[in-house]
């Protein structure tokens, strides 16, 4: 699937500062035409992660190749394929929207008329056409976020990272960036996608890799995710006949008292299973009013390693 | 969104980043945003206000020399390189750091540009930012070349030199800027270091001196007048002087061996521009002493040429022989020493070429070694 001269592949790759050993062992892998997620809560590694593969931060051990390169060997020939957008918002406060990507595109070596061209059609994807010639300050957060990602992208690169990418941005921002990395995806570039909002994921990424202080603890697919053990809320009225359903199948359920209404909630091995169960309440005649996965697929796995850590 | 997926023109592998371009680019990317800033123009306008008043206050109180022309010349050229030493670290000891501290040095480091580019970039920015402030005072360089007295070499040769001080000081800064995380720290470590340079040298050389005394014969001369004794009963009120004459008289005395530790001050920014500069003295005023022990057509040295001489002096090491015309305040007879500010730029590019290399080596990426509490971004 990742072969030599296409993807990352890192093996047990360790970093520490000082004391603090910001990753202990990730394997990871994010092979080319797919998006990768890295899901992890604050401070479990991802950002260093991302920058030992921007070839920023060298390994303390371990391997990590980059389109079949070693970012320690061969840093330039890294960056020649890595596009890379950093978390934090650094920007160039008086510098056009414009002049941000076509300086950074002559830092990559494109001629004046390729980098101009690029910029130009870079702005039009992260609908950015209109600040082209204002100064970087008077774009927002979300905005910011966007030109960003478009600086990530103007050398076209094989090869993308992308830390919090959708934070600050609206729905909107949101439905097209998932779209612009679908696309890239299928042209066959590799995405990697760090973020929290896993809702979004779910439906960007094709694989998931989580990490936990400085450790990759499970590596999945989204197919996989969804056929997990999961959890479903559901509602009926009255509540009353539903329980007794549920009791009637030995299915043990919790009450959740949310504020609004109340839903009990199932723990079900997989997706035939809520199939069968609905339809087995359907049928007794139980009105159901709302049967929904509690979470993500990808939030389960998250949460069931959550619960792992205490 | 939707992005185009045909290939680029250039394949992306093929890419490479030439140095110039590189170099270019940063210094591109540091001249916009000081060109838009406004602090700059603030200094600037500062700048040109100070120097105006200094030259214009020198002007209306020097008025009653004969010749300023040369007087107001080394003022006002000691007087920029005192300020180009206080506004050059502004202008660069942040430059790197100021960007760490901003999150856009790494998207800097993350491109095919080199620490080396990079660096090289930066300096020649914060350099060509200070070259203004050079290029402001040039209205008074010329208006007191103007006022005669001046050989344009002497000033072409100190404006070159300026430049070259203030550019020396700009690297210090920038590789400072390198090594240091806070751009707070190292824009003072920078003006610690320029005060090094310039009180530092002074207060070494001082103290060193103590080290070198040794006894020596020294043969002291001065004008004397002789009163003959019969006038101590005139009863004129004015009492006639006799000719004054040249005594010489010799004492053994502890004298310092200054040519040993000249080479202390040889770093010192003054010393450097004052040195280089080749100051010609028309035999007009380089004064003589007249028959009655006055010294007749001497213009005293300005701020820049004493520093020379005194340097000069210094190289020399003890006078031995104090002539009368010396004893009238006339510079002694040195011969030629060899120039000291060669030694200067030496010293000086080599602590700004070591501070550039360990700025060098901070920036290098993939980082290995990160400093305590700083991010890479």
């Amino acid at each position: 699937m990742t072969n030599e001269f296409g993807g990352i592949v890192v093996h047990a790759a360790a970093r520490s500062f000082g004391s603090v050993q910001a990753v202990r062992h990730i394997d990871f892998e994010a092979p080319p035409g797919e998006v990768t997620a890295l899901i992890g809560p604050n401070g479990s590694g991802k950002t260093t992660l991302l920058l030992i593969l921007a070839s920023l931060l060298a390994v303390d051990s371990g391997s990590v190749r980059v389109g079949g390169i070693d970012p320690v060997a061969d840093p330039q020939g890294v960056r020649r394929l890595v596009g890379w957008m950093p978390d934090s918002l650094g920007r160039w406060d008086s510098l056009s929207a414009l002049e941000v990507l076509t300086t950074t595109g002559a830092l990559y070596g494109m001629s004046p008329e390729e980098r101009t061209a690029r910029a130009h059609e870079l702005l039009e994807t992260v609908s950015l056409t209109e600040y082209t010639r204002q100064p970087a300050r008077v774009l927002s957060r979300g905005q910011q976020q966007r030109l960003s990602l478009a600086r990530a992208l103007i050398h076209d690169p094989q090869v993308l990272l992308l830390d919090e990418p959708a934070s600050g941005l609206d729905p909107g921002s949101r439905v097209d960036l998932r779209t612009l990395l679908r696309t890239l995806a299928a042209a066959g570039k590799t995405v990697v996608v760090s973020s929290h909002v896993l809702s979004e994921l779910d439906e960007i990424a094709d694989r998931a890799v989580f990490v936990s202080r400085g450790e990759s603890v499970r590596s999945q697919t989204l197919d996989e995710a969804g056929n997990q053990v999961r959890r479903y809320n559901i509602q009926a009225e009255p509540m009353d006949a539903l329980a007794a359903e549920l009791s009637g199948h030995g299915m043990r359920f919790e009450e959740r008292g949310d504020s609004r209404r109340v839903e009990y909630q199932v723990m079900l091995d997989s997706t035939q299973q809520a199939a069968w169960l609905l339809r087995t309440l359907v049928l007794a005649d139980v009105a159901v009013t709302a049967f929904a996965p509690a979470g993500g697929a990808l939030e389960e796995t998250y949460m069931s390693l959550d619960t792992d850590r205490r | 969104m939707s992005v185009k997926m045909q290939q680029p023109p250039q394949m992306a592998d093929e890419r490479t980043l030439s140095t110039r371009s590189a170099v270019g680019t940063v210094f591109g990317l540091e001249m916009r945003q000081r060109l838009r800033g406004r602090a700059w123009y603030i200094m600037l306008a500062v700048w040109f206000v100070v120097i105006a008043a200094v030259f214009l206050l020198a002007l209306a109180t020097m008025g009653s020399y004969m010749d300023i022309g040369p007087m107001l010349f080394d003022l006002v050229v000691g007087f920029v390189l005192f300020f180009g030493l206080l506004v050059a670290p502004g202008l660069s000891a942040n430059a790197v750091n100021g960007d760490r501290a901003a999150g856009t040095l790494a998207v800097l480091q993350v491109t095919l540009l080199t620490p080396g580019q990079l660096l090289a970039g930066k300096w020649l920015a914060s350099w060509v930012g200070s070259l203004a402030f050079l290029v402001l005072s040039a209205p008074f360089i010329f208006w007191a070349l103007a006022l005669g007295g001046v050989p344009a070499s002497e000033a072409f040769i100190s404006l070159g030199m300026l430049a070259l001080e203030l550019g020396l000081v700009c690297a210090i800064g920038v590789g400072v800027s390198a090594i240091a995380n806070r751009p707070l720290f190292s824009i003072v470590a920078t003006y610690m270091l320029v005060a090094l340079l310039s009180l530092g040298t002074l207060i070494t050389f001082g103290l060193s001196t103590a080290l070198v005394m040794e006894e020596a014969e020294v043969t002291t001369s001065y004008y004397s007048y002789p009163m003959p004794a019969e006038n101590l009963d005139d009863q004129s009120p004015e009492p006639q002087p006799g000719d004054p004459e040249c005594t010489t008289e010799t004492f053994v005395q502890p004298v310092a061996h200054t040519e040993r530790i000249t080479w202390m001050l040889a770093a010192n920014p003054f010393v450097v521009v004052a040195d280089a500069v080749p100051y010609s003295r028309s035999a007009a005023d380089a004064g003589q002493s007249g028959d009655f022990g006055y010294v007749e057509n001497y213009r005293p040295p300005g701020v820049m040429e004493g520093i020379s001489q005194q340097v000069r002096n210094f190289q020399a090491g003890p006078d031995y022989n104090v002539t009368c015309a010396e004893s009238q305040g006339l510079a002694r007879d040195v011969d030629d020493k060899f120039p000291i500010w060669p030694l200067g730029l030496l010293l000086q590019s080599l602590l700004a070429g070591g501070l550039l290399l360990l700025g060098y080596r901070r920036l290098r990426t993939p980082v290995r070694r990160l400093a305590q509490g700083t991010r890479i971004a």
